[in-house]
């Protein structure tokens, strides 16, 4: 990273970054989307929208599928009559179809300078992680006939071709990269993922987590870390810079820093969990040694599963990785 | 240069940033080590955490030493250090004098001074200095500074001088040589000796040099020694060896060597604490010292280390005069006689031959003779008893013998002790009832040694005025005290008297051993010659007159080099006058010269000189030992050094920023693979270490297939004689063989094999068949051994001779064909039982066939089989076939069998017979099948042909 911390030329850096750390993940994401089956999320939230999509509604409604013949009432169109059926016996039959309605889920890659980290320990750095994952959920979703957007980027659309529109659309964005979105609050029956290594001073998380739930949409949070930053394999004299310009500190004897350093993250952890289970969120913590798919295989059952799978979690910590 | 130390600096300057490592010093110790800059996303995190001690902002002080040290050696390494520096000279332009020490000193050591002045011109050369070469041996030189190609050139051709340079002679030319030019510099390569005069140069060479560079190139190599006065004394030769101070060796040999230069003996010398000068003793009988003629210190390869001895070393010429006229009318009883006799072994004698005692003492006083015998000299007249009298008093030994003569005398004054003159000298009369005899020795004498004989009487005598200090005059006296022998001091002469004649008229002892080794002691104590044997060519004459001898001149013959070493005289070698008696110098080198029967030795040190140490304080010169050794650049070695120390402190810095904790699961990981690597490199070591030991193993393949081939059925076997066609018939012999064997027996053998004798197992086969090649090398000591082997366990080896034709005819010509005599060359060495042509009875004979005899393609050749005991004469009728308690071991024919069996592949046979008979070929095969039969059946035979009656036993 160039020393420079002039926002111009930080942010063309960064996009510099983020560009082949997007090209790339759109790759990756595509091959991974392909290996998971299609993702339907549980239709009894799925508000009642009139946006066509998949979650049939277990009643009559405008939808594709046959959802069951009935009388004919009187009063209605005769070009309801399903003739072919009606021509069985003596009565005339409708035919009605399911009521099929599309989801919504807001997805928010976490693309500060912050994520552009990796150790040696993981192949992929945080950011190129993030990316992939949302990308290539963005790809199953889509596929699964919801809708997909980024909070203050995209509106949430479904388009066939939605990995590339939401690289465009990242690419594009003039806006400097926040770790956390701002001024958002999505509409109370959405699906909120928020992809995102945490290391905000825990104010402005409790903050972000209140707003964005606020309105009573579900969500789920992921913190996605580098093994280094678990871990805290450093020794001997090194001084420790923040990327955003937050200052630096020095440690005489790394070594002897890392109980208090894990210690403490433990307790960011819980703090953060006391507000995802305030609002009734999920939190996963995903690290980067970890495959792509073990974070993506969880979040596409928590997802399928719904809130009422989340729920009875409450309180007991999650993790992504299965082992 | 480091005094003291052989280290020097290419460039010394650079030393001096020694000085700044105090200020690396503050530095390595104020400036914590940097730390490593981490881009840590959590870092907000971190400033929530209390900050620890900052404990290692300082460098450990060790590390600091390290670090320190590994500046120094690289300030040290970069200023180009160099063990054994060369010689220095300066590194300007100026020309350089290069002075030589090259006398007789220097040559021991003149491979050092050579290499050095080599170096030096090299030098020269590189710097573009021009360069003169100064041999201080040679004054009338004319000196000039020349390129260094020049000066190369001349310095091959430098040898070092055998005789003493006068180095003062030299200084005019020197002087001339840096009058040319101000600037140059001088180099003295010196032997470090002074030989007297060397001070003058020393002090002369400071008033031509002054203001400029001199160095003075000495030490480092062994000082020179030398060896100097040779006295051959009673007792032993002595020699005196020189050296100029203790740095010296101070232990070695003389070795003294013969004309020829064979050796005769060597003698040890080591000098005391700081002396100069010893002595080296040859205690050798007289005669063997007489053939010295050139002493050298082993191992010291200089003219000056020699010493060449001619005839005025080897014996003393003695004078023998005699009062008597009559003496030649009976030469064999006269005194002269006895005496020359007597003194010949050691001593040169030469007697006067002509005219009066007086003329004759006159003669050899002219000769220098150191010793002269008076026997029975009465009155010596004139002024040739003037001269005696000097002569004596100037060191010459007088021995006189008693006589009518001397009794008769009076006035005689050359006498040790008053005699009884007179009527009182007891001449003629008898004054003793019975002879006396030789009683006792002095021990203050020269006869003190002697053991005192008991033979030896005396029956006349002169008599000695007894007085008081006639006791100690006495070196030997009667059993009645009465003196026999009296000497006496006069100047530095001495005169010893005989009281007795010198023949056997008064007394036997001339005819005693004793009165030789009387005589030799008196020799021995002969001191310093007083003047040179002036022997010339011709030998005994002698010209009259100093003049004469100084003008006569002796041509040099062989001459020493520099290095001592014998050679043809140069042509710049001039004759020298013959009595010769100074150093030796240029234009007379030391070496023998003058014909072969009278050698002049010409020495390059004479009796008296000394070396010295050089004194070079006058000069005030830079001194500087030879180098003996290459010098060694020792950059690699420092710097290499400093790399290690470099490593050394990246490790400790690894290990100080906690490298190592977090590198130890590597570490080990390593240290487990190069374990494995070591473990695997000793496990390959162990292997290579056996290896011979797993040779034998290792051939087993071959020698197991061997086997097996061999023991899979039975086969028959031939020798490999080496000569190809025997091999083929002896091969295609066997396989007719078998295939007879096979149509007619129950045998049926595989294809034959060829043997190795000396390598391949035989335990595997019954029969071996070996034709016999004449002129076949006898087979080693080992195989002998293998063949008797087999044949004690049981094998049976057909020899055949193959040369029935070729036997001489008559009766025993069978066993002296050149086959059977080359097959008795070969069993000559085994344990062969006695043999005999096969009896009719033998149990071969019906093995399988009824056979009468063995033929082969001859069958004039008998078989011989081992003789089996004779059967007895009663049972010679019951028992029709007799056989032994075995298998005959060895079976030998001359048939050629193979050849008779030997058919082609198509059946055909591939040799005719000879003679040819109808059935030779048949009755050839049955025997080979008897044979066989034999091998394997043994005397089973024997035994069946009973059957018949066995049955008609049983039948009853």
């Amino acid at each position: 990273m160039a020393p420079s911390h002039a926002p111009g030329s930080q942010t063309s850096v960064t996009s510099d970054h983020e560009r082949a750390a997007l090209a790339q993940a759109s790759g990756a994401s595509r091959t991974l989307a392909a290996t998971m089956p299609r993702l339907v999320l549980e239709a009894r939230r799925v508000a009642a929208t009139v946006i066509h999509g998949l979650h049939g509604r277990r009643r009559a409604g405008p939808g594709e599928n046959f959802w069951q013949y009935r009388r004919f009432v009187s009063g209605e169109s005769a070009a309801d009559v399903d003739w072919r059926r009606s021509a069985r016996d003596d009565h005339l039959y409708v035919r009605e179809r399911e009521w099929e309605s599309a989801h919504t889920v807001w997805v928010w890659p976490d693309r500060s300078s912050s994520m552009d980290f990796r150790s040696n320990l993981a192949r992929d750095g945080k950011l190129e992680r993030a990316l992939v994952i949302a990308l290539a959920l963005g790809e199953v979703l889509v596929q699964g006939g919801e809708r997909v957007g980024i909070p203050g980027l995209m509106a949430a659309t479904a388009n066939r071709n939605i990995i590339d529109k939401m690289a465009q659309v990242m690419l594009h964005d003039p806006a400097a990269r926040a770790s956390l979105p701002k001024a958002f609050s999505p509409s109370p029956l959405s699906e909120f993922l928020l992809l995102s290594d945490l290391w905000s001073p825990i104010a402005d998380i409790r903050a972000t987590l209140a707003r964005l739930s606020a309105a009573g949409a579900h969500g789920h949070v992921v913190q996605v870390v580098d093994p280094a930053e678990e871990t805290f394999p450093y020794s001997g004299r090194v001084e420790f810079v923040e990327p955003e310009g937050a200052g630096a500190v020095t440690a005489g004897r790394a070594e002897t820093w890392r109980a208090d350093y894990t210690a403490r993250i433990a307790r960011h952890r819980d703090e953060i969990r006391a507000e995802t289970d305030h609002a009734g969120w999920s939190f996963l913590v995903h690290r980067t040694d970890k495959p792509a798919t073990d974070l993506l295989l969880a979040l596409h059952a928590r997802l399928t599963a719904g809130r009422a799978a989340v729920r009875p979690a409450r309180g007991a910590p999650t993790e992504a990785a299965p082992a | 240069m480091i005094p003291g130390l052989p280290l020097a600096f290419a460039q010394p300057l650079i030393l001096l940033g020694l000085a700044a490592l105090p200020l690396l010093w503050w530095l390595l110790r104020l400036v914590p080590p940097r730390p490593r800059r981490v881009a840590f996303p959590p870092t907000r995190l971190l400033f929530d955490i209390a900050p620890k001690e900052e404990t290692p902002s300082r460098t450990p002080w060790w590390l600091t030493l390290l670090r320190l040290l590994l500046a120094a050696l690289v300030i040290f390494a970069a200023a180009g250090p160099m063990w054994r520096p060369p010689v220095a000279a300066g590194t300007g332009n100026a020309p350089l004098a290069v002075l030589i020490d090259d006398g007789w000193s220097s040559a021991a050591s003149f491979d050092a001074r050579i290499r050095t002045a080599t170096d030096l011109v090299a030098r020269a050369r590189a710097n573009g200095r021009g360069i003169a070469l100064v041999p201080l041996s040679e004054p009338n030189r004319d000196l000039s500074f020349e390129t260094p190609d020049a000066a190369d050139a001349h310095l091959r051709t430098l040898a070092p001088k055998p005789h003493a340079v006068e180095r003062a002679a030299a200084l005019p030319a020197i002087g001339r040589l840096l009058a040319a030019d101000p600037a140059a510099e001088v180099v003295w390569l010196s032997d470090g000796i002074d030989l007297g005069k060397a001070q003058n140069f020393v002090t002369g060479l400071a008033r031509l040099t002054e203001g400029r560079t001199v160095t003075v190139v000495t030490g480092g190599v062994a000082s020179a020694r030398a060896l100097t006065d040779v006295d051959n004394a009673a007792g032993a030769l002595g020699v005196t060896v020189l050296r100029a101070d203790a740095n010296a060796a101070s232990q070695g040999t003389v070795r003294a060597l013969d004309l020829r230069g064979l050796p005769l003996g060597e003698a040890a010398f080591a000098f005391s604490g700081n002396a100069t000068d010893t002595t080296a003793r040859f205690d050798l009988p007289v005669e063997i010292r007489n053939d010295i003629a050139r002493l050298e210190i082993s191992g010291e390869r200089s003219a000056g280390a020699v010493q060449l001895l001619d005839k005025r070393w080897r014996r003393r010429t003695v004078g023998v005069v005699t009062g008597a006229t009559a003496d030649t009318a009976q030469p064999l009883l006269a005194a002269t006689y006895y005496l020359a006799r007597a003194l010949g072994p050691f001593a040169d004698v030469r007697l006067a031959e002509r005219g009066s005692p007086a003329e004759a003492v006159d003669h050899f006083i002219d000769q220098h003779l150191p010793m002269m015998v008076l026997a029975d000299v009465g009155t010596i007249a004139g002024d040739a008893r003037d001269r005696l009298t000097r002569w004596v008093e100037d060191g010459g030994v007088l021995v006189r013998f008693a006589g009518p003569r001397l009794a008769a005398a009076t006035d005689d004054d050359l006498v040790p002790v008053r005699l009884r003159r007179g009527g009182r000298v007891l001449g003629g009369s008898l004054s003793w009832e019975e002879p006396q005899k030789l009683a006792s020795f002095s021990p203050n004498g020269p006869f003190a040694t002697i053991a005192v004989p008991d033979d030896v009487t005396i029956r006349r005598q002169v008599l000695a005025e007894p007085d008081a200090t006639l006791a100690e005059h006495t070196w030997a006296a009667l059993g009645d005290g009465t003196p026999l022998v009296t000497a006496g001091r006069r100047g530095k002469g001495m005169v010893v008297l005989f009281h007795v004649t010198a023949d056997t008229r008064w007394s036997n002892l001339p005819l005693a051993g004793t009165f030789v080794e009387m005589l030799r002691g008196i020799v021995g104590i002969t001191g310093q010659q007083p003047a040179a044997d002036t022997e010339t060519a011709d030998g005994g004459t002698t010209e009259s007159g100093r003049a004469t001898q100084a003008t006569e001149t002796v041509a040099p013959s062989r001459i020493l080099d520099g290095h001592g070493a014998f050679g043809p005289p140069p042509p710049t070698a001039k004759p020298v006058a013959s009595g010769y008696r100074g150093r030796a110098t240029a234009d007379n080198p030391p070496g023998f010269y003058g014909p072969p029967e009278g050698l002049l030795a010409v020495n390059t040190l004479v009796p008296g000189d000394r070396l010295a140490p050089l004194d070079l304080a006058p000069l005030g010169a830079r001194v500087e030992p030879y180098r003996t050794a290459e010098p060694v650049d020792l950059r690699g070695p420092v710097f290499l050094a400093a790399v290690g120390l470099a490593l050394l402190d990246a490790l400790v810095v690894f290990w100080l920023a906690g490298g190592l904790s977090r590198g130890l699961a590597r570490l080990t990981g390593a240290r487990r693979a190069s374990a494995a690597v070591l473990l695997g490199l000793a496990l390959g070591l162990a292997g290579l270490g056996p290896q011979p030991a797993r040779a034998q193993p290792a051939s087993n393949p071959t020698a197991d297939q061997f086997a097996e081939r061999a023991t899979a059925t039975t086969r028959l076997a031939y020798v490999i004689t080496g000569d190809a066609e025997v091999d083929a018939i002896s091969k295609a012999g066997l396989e007719g063989l078998s295939v007879f064997l096979s149509q007619r027996t129950a045998l049926e053998p595989g294809d034959p094999m060829g043997l190795d004798i000396a390598r391949d197992e035989l335990a595997f086969f019954p029969l071996i068949y070996w034709p016999i090649v004449p002129g076949a090398p006898k087979p080693s000591a080992e195989t002998l051994a293998r063949i008797d082997t087999y044949m004690k366990q049981g094998g049976t080896i057909l020899f055949d001779t193959r040369d029935a034709v070729e036997a001489p005819p008559g009766p025993g010509g069978e066993t002296r064909s050149p086959g059977m005599l080359a097959l008795r060359g070969i069993l000559s060495s085994l344990d062969i039982p006695e043999l005999e042509p096969i009896p009719r009875e033998h149990v071969l004979t019906k093995t399988f066939f009824l056979l009468p005899d063995f033929p082969g393609r001859f069958s004039s050749g008998r078989l011989w089989v081992e003789a089996i005991p004779s059967a007895d004469p009663d049972e010679q009728e019951m028992r029709p076939v007799r056989g032994g308690d075995g298998v005959s071991s060895i079976l030998i024919t001359s048939n050629d069998l193979a050849g008779a069996w030997a058919t082609r592949p198509d059946g055909q046979a591939m040799l005719p017979l000879t003679p040819g008979e109808p059935r030779q070929r048949e009755y050839a095969f049955r025997a080979g099948v008897n044979i066989v039969m034999y091998t394997l059946t043994g005397n089973y035979k024997a035994d069946q042909v009973h059957i018949p009656a066995l049955l008609e036993r049983l039948g009853q």
